[in-house]
């Protein structure tokens, strides 16, 4: 366990002369163990940049000391190191920044634990304010300082009547807004300490948003220069930001520790822009690693890899880290049985993460049919996998399982879930027939770039064409843009549809161009619940509100000129294409997710470059797998499953027990709710009842995800009403609970005269037979000695029947049953 | 892990050395000798918390403004209460005739003009830090800890019922964030108005008696822990343990379920509070607390009215309101229970000053009124004040952290208590604020 303590230094005496300069900084020690209080030793120091340019409009500098530890570790010191200026009349130190002060060339000390370092400083054009560009400039200070973040002015009906666009995306209309609305009241040229919008910023007149920034600070002090150089617009040579970049870019932190992240926007001209203090920063592992507005990451305890996205003015750049864990070691066997297990180990050992074994037999065969087709094994199916000795038992029973009926029910469930199957929304018909149509892709194992083709180019009457309905489920084009790109992309575009997207680099362009292939659509109502949907030609795409006119085009794709017939087809091309980067990608993520817990990223639709994969080769080998297999996906689904990855145990080892991002172990799951009720009604042998449904219809079976069912509904059955699998959800309640402890309709269920502990009671089996059974047919394995024990001591207090039932109630409630383990 | 500024005081140590969030110390003391040794919970108070969702109209209810211009002042007129000095709209004739057992709050002023952030500020006194993983569609979705999760973690236990409940569905930022599944409400998803209220699956089923479950029970317990050690188990599987565990002392208290049953209050004490959803949740409410609930969360609804404001409030929003949370002070009184319940009403935010052109009256988080009863707090009083327009606060602002950390002291729990997040980062309790001394004997 780490601990830190603060001490002065010794060498502090060393630098008399600089203390008179009354210097903020004092050089500190971390120790690295509890006891003993080692001094740090550098080997050596770096300081970012190696040149310190100042003036003009990079006013202040954040600093970025990195040292080589004696142990050869690479560690940030930015705020451990004692920084002074050798020059403060020319440039001023404070907080690990440079602050410029007057035109001049000077120097910086930087020293940290003996090792020192001097970096030159240059001053130019420092007094007086550089002419302000209004993009470059004030723009991210209105973000900045969350003048137009969503909450406040970038809202759109703000009580105050001052209104700017939220990100900053519209610099044109936020000028307007500062400067020539509402009478120009917001700016006063004349005295410009009096405008408006600064009294109201700092504080000086009441303000709901409060006071956003001091009036001495260098914020403040470049909007009064924008104001007194008569709010310029904009520069004649202005550059415009062409990229963002961070230091470091990647680096291996220890637990409870800080790094300091430097952020420099770099210009069309070649200048740069020191911008770590007006950057947003973003954390996609808050318990790994925390992230705060000046770019300083701390880390706690926590194991793990996190990804800093940081993000200015549209650009974004991310910093990868990772915390391996620091104890518990020991070098291990991992036999790979494919090319997941390499990259998986490789991983593993680099993040210094013990896997678990492989699990048992009974255990394997329980979690593969639960996995791949939402089923128990039956007792019988059960002793048969245990007593087969083939050596490649289990390749042979992943090929079985994929080959069975059941495989086209589940599947088709699990993608009802993503492609909006909402009764209530299709009505009847509409959801039935899209439904069905899932299940035949599956039932025949079409080839997934050939079906999600047909989908989003169908057309025809939705009271027989299942794909169809898609078009009733998301209906306007910007439905349909979201619901595409989020379904078969992984891209989530909802942000840019009124702005810039924050996080990532798509605009309103970008959002409109993929909208405007579904422009055309058009639906001709033929019957209640029944639309004729077909395409009638491209259209135009423009942006509303501004009604600007936007190339029809996909992302980072080239534009649709001139075309014949349903622009859909061209859409299509693009998607499915083999140098799509994306949606092969996501299809892969989705199955890894799907057998493994997690997804390679997560969450499973969202990928960007802020939010990359914990092992990018990896995923980047499971989509090109498929799209080598012709997009077969049960060849990829045999692929992972066949993995020794996907087949060890979920009991942890210390090493590896808090590991939730690099499949170390199986993660244990909850049955969903579909397959749960489908289980109890199984196990007890007595099957649900759905209204209107043929008795023995079983919950993955449902079409209807409405159909009324307190089970389902409490277990976290989706409404579809977002294009992902977010809207089911396993959190536990106390609800659940006690449905499954007191229900009168599970009761039932256990004690039906037909049912499983009743028919087993009267074939007069021996006490131990029937709870072989019982085990078998919830736990798909034979009891242990303990679970034989707890069973004889209920026959021994109760009649054969209710002890029965107590058993199966006990071993439903039990965690072995509810859980994929 | 110990860490020291350079004047070598312990870190920890220097957030405990601060007065317990604004009291004097007399006060402070005053507070102990009766509720108990500092930070273990006075036992006997619990909380009543009814959140209007969408906003109030403060100065159509509270905190009326009749010489601003008419659109701003709105509809409604003001009128006397049984207090001399305080005025209330004239939406709420029967508050008006129980303000000496309530106190209205006029100053609270938080700045997040956005829902979700709004529930999030509210029910637990911090402003979220969106980003991570924050989902406002899964149950633990708080960034800090709802104050119902607080209480029932430091609050100390009374009886079998669970400690937080919600009703008639989970509240927004209810959650029990890093304290963790065991401090999350119990949900009771029914609308107590409904003639065939009852609370599913809390009685055994037809057929098992009480011995047979208890068999059932221990064979359960046998088979899921004694076999693996209960730290083996995943964290999904503990979580679920957890409900298991309070779901069981739930299904084994009479009282308990007896509680839930509001079909046995007479049919006038449930006419005196309406039989509205917020009426007969009140009720329950008081029945919960009786029973030994600490924590009763209430939901109203739709009452983010951007259009037709006036309408709204009239017709269909304030009239239930005012006739459920009189009666309930009211019957709390009667009871002799006032003292030891604490009621709340807030909500998001208040509306805008100005009438929009539908008629209707936008978010507005710079100023808005809250009302708190009971608890011991003082009565028949109004704290802070707004401008001429219910447009800014100015006398006594009060933030939710505030508001946190009276709403804990009057439950018996210090405000300044550090917990601590899953990576280490000590938090306080709540966030810094300061109890409002005002209404403290």
């Amino acid at each position: 366990m780490d601990s830190v303590s603060f001490v002065v230094v010794k060498s502090f005496l060393n630098h008399i002369t600089s203390a008179l300069y009354g210097l903020s900084w004092v050089c500190v020690f971390i120790v690295g163990r509890i006891a003993a209080e080692e001094p740090l030793r550098l080997h050596e120091i770096h300081v970012e940049p190696a040149l310190v340019q100042l003036g003009g409009t990079n006013r202040v500098q954040q600093l970025l000391i990195t040292g080589v530890r004696e142990d050869g570790r690479t560690i940030d010191v930015t705020h451990l190191s004692r920084i002074e200026s050798g020059d403060p009349a020319i440039a001023r130190a404070e907080g690990g920044m440079l602050f410029g002060v007057s035109d001049g060339e000077g120097t910086l000390h930087v020293s940290c634990a003996g090792q020192e370092l001097d970096v030159p400083v240059q001053v130019r054009q420092i007094s007086g304010y550089p002419p302000v560009d209004f993009a470059n400039d004030m723009l991210p200070l209105l973000s900045k300082l969350g003048c137009n973040s969503g909450g406040c002015h970038g809202k759109s009906n703000h009580a105050s009547g001052f209104k700017l666009s939220v990100f900053g995306f519209d610099p044109a209309a936020d000028f307007d807004a500062l400067v020539k609305d509402d009478r120009g009241r917001r700016v006063f040229p004349g005295s410009p300490e009096f405008s408006l919008f600064l009294r109201k910023a700092t504080g000086v007149m009441p303000h709901g948003g409060g006071r956003r920034l001091p009036i001495d600070s260098a914020d403040y002090h470049l909007m009064l220069a924008w104001v007194r150089q008569g709010t310029p617009i904009a520069q004649a040579d202005s550059p415009g930001l062409v990229r963002l970049s961070v230091s470091p870019v990647d680096r291996v932190l220890e637990a409870n520790t800080r790094q300091q992240i430097l952020a420099t926007a770099h210009y069309s001209d070649g200048s740069v822009r020191d911008v770590t203090s007006a950057a947003g920063y973003s954390t996609n592992a808050p318990l790994v690693a925390e992230v705060d507005r000046t770019g300083v990451v701390r880390t706690g305890l926590v194991p793990g890899e996190a990804v800093i996205g940081v993000h200015y003015m549209g650009q974004v750049a991310s910093v990868q880290l990772q915390l391996p864990r620091s104890s518990g070691y020991v070098p291990f066997e991992f036999p790979a049985t494919n090319a997941i297990d390499e990259l998986v180990r490789s991983k593993l050992e680099k993040i210094q993460l013990v896997p678990s074994d492989l699990a048992d037999d009974a255990t394997f065969q329980r979690r593969l049919w639960l996995d791949t087709i939402g089923t128990l094994p039956s007792p019988a199916e059960v002793r048969l996998f245990l007593a087969d000795s083939a050596v490649d038992k289990r390749a042979q029973g992943i090929d079985k399982l994929l080959e069975r009926p059941e495989y086209a029910d589940y599947w088709a469930l699990v993608w009802a879930d993503i492609l909006l199957v909402d009764r209530q929304k299709l009505g009847e018909r509409g959801a039935y027939e899209l439904h069905h149509w899932l299940r035949r892709q599956f039932a025949t194992n079409r080839r997934y770039d050939e079906w999600v083709s047909e989908l989003i180019t169908a057309t025809g009457n939705s009271g027989t064409n299942g794909p169809v309905n898609l078009f009733r489920a998301a209906e306007t084009p910007e439905e349909l843009a979201r619901t595409v790109s989020q379904a078969f992309l992984g891209v989530r575009m909802e942000c840019a549809q009124c702005h810039h997207h924050p996080f990532e680099k798509w605009s309103q362009d970008d959002f409109y161009g993929l909208a405007g292939y579904f422009n055309g659509l058009e639906r001709k109502a033929i019957a209640p619940n029944r639309v004729f949907v077909y395409h009638a030609g491209l259209k135009e795409s423009r942006i509303p509100f501004s009604n600007k006119l936007v190339a029809v085009r996909p992302l980072d794709g080239v534009a649709v000129t001139a075309f014949d017939g349903d622009p859909r087809r061209e859409l299509a091309r693009w998607l499915v294409a083999a140098d799509n980067p994306w949606f092969a990608k996501l299809a892969a993520n989705r199955l890894w997710k799907h057998f493994l817990g997690r997804g390679l990223v997560e969450p499973e639709d969202d990928l960007r470059s802020t939010n990359p994969a914990t092992n990018e080769p990896l995923l980047a080998l499971l989509s090109q797998s498929l799209i080598d297999h012709d997009f077969d996906l049960k060849a990829l689904m045999r692929f992972i499953l066949n993995s020794r990855t996907y087949q060890l145990a979920s009991a942890t080892n210390s090493s590896n027990q808090d590991d939730e991002q690099n499949f170390s172990h199986h993660y244990v799951r909850r049955l969903s709710a579909e397959v749960l009720l489908d289980a109890i009604s199984q196990a007890t042998g007595e099957p649900e009842n759905f209204p209107g449904r043929p008795r023995g219809t079983r919950a993955i079976e449902l079409w209807d995800n409405r159909l009324p069912s307190y089970f389902l509904e409490i277990f976290g059955r989706p409404e579809r009403t977002s294009p992902c699998e977010c809207g089911r959800t396993s959190e536990p309640t106390m609800s659940q609970a006690l449905h499954l402890m007191n229900a009168p309709e599970v009761e039932t269920k256990i004690s039906s005269a037909d049912g499983r502990a009743a028919q087993l009671v009267k074939s007069g089996v021996e006490t131990e037979v029937l709870v072989d059974e019982l085990c078998l047919a919830t736990l798909g394995r034979f009891p242990r000695e303990s679970e034989l024990q707890i069973a004889q001591q209920l026959f021994k207090t109760a009649p054969p029947q209710q002890a029965a039932e107590d058993f199966l109630w006990t071993l439903l409630n039990s965690y072995d049953f509810l859980f994929v383990k | 892990m110990r860490s020291e500024y350079c004047d070598g005081i312990d870190r920890r140590g220097f957030l405990r050395m601060g007065s317990v969030a604004g009291l004097s110390l007399a006060q402070l003391l005053r507070l102990q000798q009766t509720h108990g040794v500092e930070g273990t919970g006075k036992k006997d108070v619990s909380c009543i918390f009814i959140f209007i969702i969408g906003g109030m109209a403060h100065q159509d209810m509270w905190d009326p403004k009749p010489e601003a211009p008419a659109e701003i002042r709105g509809d409604f007129r003001p009128i006397d209460t049984k207090v001399p000095g305080i005025q209330v709209s004239d939406l709420l004739p029967r508050i008006a005739g129980v303000t000496d057992k309530l106190a209205i709050l006029r100053s609270l002023t938080h700045g997040d003009p956005d829902h979700t952030a709004g529930y999030h500020v509210m029910m637990t006194g911090q402003h979220p830090g969106f980003g991570g993983n924050f989902n406002r569609n899964v149950l633990n979705n708080n960034m800090h800890p709802s104050f119902g999760s607080m209480v029932a973690n430091l609050g100390g236990s009374s009886g079998t019922l669970p400690p937080y409940i919600s009703v008639p569905n989970f509240l927004n930022s209810g959650g029990p964030s890093f304290l963790g599944p065991s401090y999350a409400p119990f949900v009771i998803e029914a609308d107590p108005a409904a003639p065939e209220f009852s609370v599913r699956d809390i009685v055994l089923p037809e057929g098992v008696t009480s011995d047979r479950s208890l068999r059932r029970q221990t064979a359960l317990r046998a088979i899921n822990h004694l076999e693996h050690r209960v730290d083996a188990l995943s964290r999904q599987e503990r979580s679920l343990d957890t409900y298991y565990e309070k779901a069981y002392q739930l299904m084994t208290s009479a009282a308990a379920k007896q509680a839930f049953e509001i079909d046995r209050e007479s049919p006038e004490t449930r006419d005196a509070y309406g039989m509205t959803s917020v009426g007969q949740c009140c009720l329950l409410a008081r029945r919960l607390v009786e029973a030994g609930c600490r924590f009763v969360s209430i939901e109203n609804g739709h009452w983010d009215t951007h259009r037709k404001n006036s309408e709204s409030l009239r017709d269909l929003l304030v009239p239930p309101l005012d006739q459920g949370v009189s009666a309930l002070l009211n019957d709390l009184d009667e009871r002799g229970q006032l003292d030891s319940t604490l009621v709340v009403l807030t909500t998001e935010f208040g509306r805008s000053p100005r009438i929009n052109e539908m008629a209707g009256r936008d978010h507005w988080p710079q100023a808005f009124s809250i009302v708190m009863a009971g608890g011991g707090l003082k009565r028949g009083l109004t704290i802070g004040a707004t401008d001429k327009q219910a447009a800014s606060v100015i006398d006594r602002p009060i933030t939710p952290s505030d508001m946190a950390a009276t709403l804990l002291t009057a439950l018996g729990i210090n405000p300044d208590l550090t917990l601590h997040t899953p990576l280490g980062r000590p938090v306080q309790l709540a966030g810094g604020g300061r109890a409002v001394h005002e209404l403290f004997v």
